[in-house]
């Protein structure tokens, strides 16, 4: 019975140096795994989606290789639902390698107009949640996450159509100029074009369109000229409709009554 | 007389003994945590507490090896090994926090999953007090045997 108790504690103390030896080692491993997150750069894809493409390299000099590595974002409105989300996945990183990913996070901007036209018009805050995971020599399982808030800024800020200018045009047609202006507090230049239905009482009396661009932070002012028949025009029921088409979403109608 | 001088000077010589066997491997046992320590030392910064948590661990340790290596060739022996297994055992359950470890930087929360360590270290541990049961019974088994004249 003694020798068996003597390989039993032999054998215990051997399992507890390499248990401790082993979790030092990947406990050590941490600060020798670099991560290098470059500037997000936004472009778009064939379904006309901004995508958002951040490079993530990571630099494994540890002892050990690196399992399951994860960046998960996540873009969330202020009351809590979910826009937009992304994920990156690396199997295996080995040591003393280097892996360089692309982090995507894909927003279709007009689903979000439909889930809530307010984006358009309103600047709003945005939740962001960001996770990144690895299993450390592929055993334990590490998490860091974290959130914060960014500002949303609405690409047609502070939308405003003006009076109306009704001015001859010739014998049977009135030309309309319909003043616009706008604020582009969006993250992208804005291109694009607005156009305008006029309406009278239900029936569609003139359609005009421009072409915009607004910079990033700057203020549009421009005109839409429509022109009408003499005789269709009763301004005491005219409506708009206005459409946006641009690359980055199409909106509308969006209906303006006047007079 | 002379049988009793000799019984006294042999206990003496065996309780020094004991003393400096077990000073030797406490102070083995302190200067392995020395080393230790110093690779651990990037993990302190970033834990707080966890220098505190790993001096208390060792604190413990070493005293329950100190008084198991002092009561040598009793029972006691097995029961203060014994309950140095159950001490590894509950404090690691405790400070582990079931396996889960989880801090909180700013606005930045980090959770590490070792519940793959705390099964091996439990079933480590398990063995160790395996090993001090093992031990009581063939002691006392020892003892009951009737000794050959």
């Amino acid at each position: 019975m003694n020798i068996s108790i003597r390989m039993i504690g032999i054998a215990t103390t051997i399992f507890w140096i390499f248990l401790i030896l082993f979790t030092i080692t990947a406990a050590y491993s941490v600060k020798d795994i670099q991560f290098h997150f470059g500037d997000p750069q936004t472009s778009m894809n064939a379904h006309n989606q901004v995508v958002f493409s951040m490079p993530i390299s990571i630099v494994n000099r540890g002892y050990y290789d690196v399992g399951h590595f994860n960046v998960t974002s996540r873009i969330a409105s202020e009351d809590g639902s979910e826009i937009t989300r992304g994920s990156t996945f690396i199997p295996v990183i080995r040591k003393d390698e280097l892996v360089t990913a692309y982090h995507n996070l894909t927003l279709d901007i007009n689903d979000l107009l439909e889930s809530d036209a307010n984006y358009l018009f309103n600047d709003t805050n945005l939740r962001i949640y960001e996770s990144v995971g690895l299993w450390l020599a592929q055993v334990i399982p590490v998490q860091a996450s974290t959130n914060f808030t960014i500002q949303w800024g609405a690409p047609l800020y502070n939308f405003t159509i003006g009076q109306p200018q009704f001015s001859v045009y010739n014998m049977t047609h009135s030309r309309v100029a319909v003043p616009i202006s706008f604020e582009n507090h969006a993250f992208f230049d804005l291109t694009g074009t607005i156009q305008v239905r006029m309406f009278s009482g239900g029936t569609q009396i003139g359609e005009g369109q421009t072409n915009v661009e607004a910079l990033q932070n700057s203020r549009y002012d421009g005109n839409v000229d429509l022109y009408v028949s003499n005789t269709l025009v009763d301004l005491s029921n005219v409506r708009f409709e206005v459409y946006f088409l641009s690359p980055f979403f199409n909106y509308g109608p969006w209906v303006i009554p006047y007079g | 007389m002379d049988e009793k001088g000799d019984d006294s000077r042999r206990k003496i010589r065996r309780i020094v003994f004991l003393a400096l066997k077990a000073t030797i491997k406490a102070t083995i046992f302190y200067v392995i945590y020395f080393i230790v320590s110093g690779f651990l030392a990037p993990v302190s910064e970033l834990i707080p507490g966890f220098q505190q948590m790993i001096e208390a661990f060792v604190m413990v340790y070493i005293v329950l090896m100190i008084i198991s290596d002092l009561t040598s060739g009793t029972i006691y022996q097995h029961f203060f090994n014994a309950a140095k297994a159950l001490f590894v055992m509950a404090y690691l359950i405790l400070s582990l926090n079931g396996g889960l470890f989880g801090v909180t930087f700013e606005n930045v929360s980090l959770l590490v999953d070792l519940r793959v360590f705390l099964v091996v270290a439990m079933l480590l541990s398990l063995l160790g007090l395996a090993k001090s049961v093992l031990q009581a019974i063939n002691y006392m088994s020892e003892k009951a045997e009737p000794k050959l004249l």
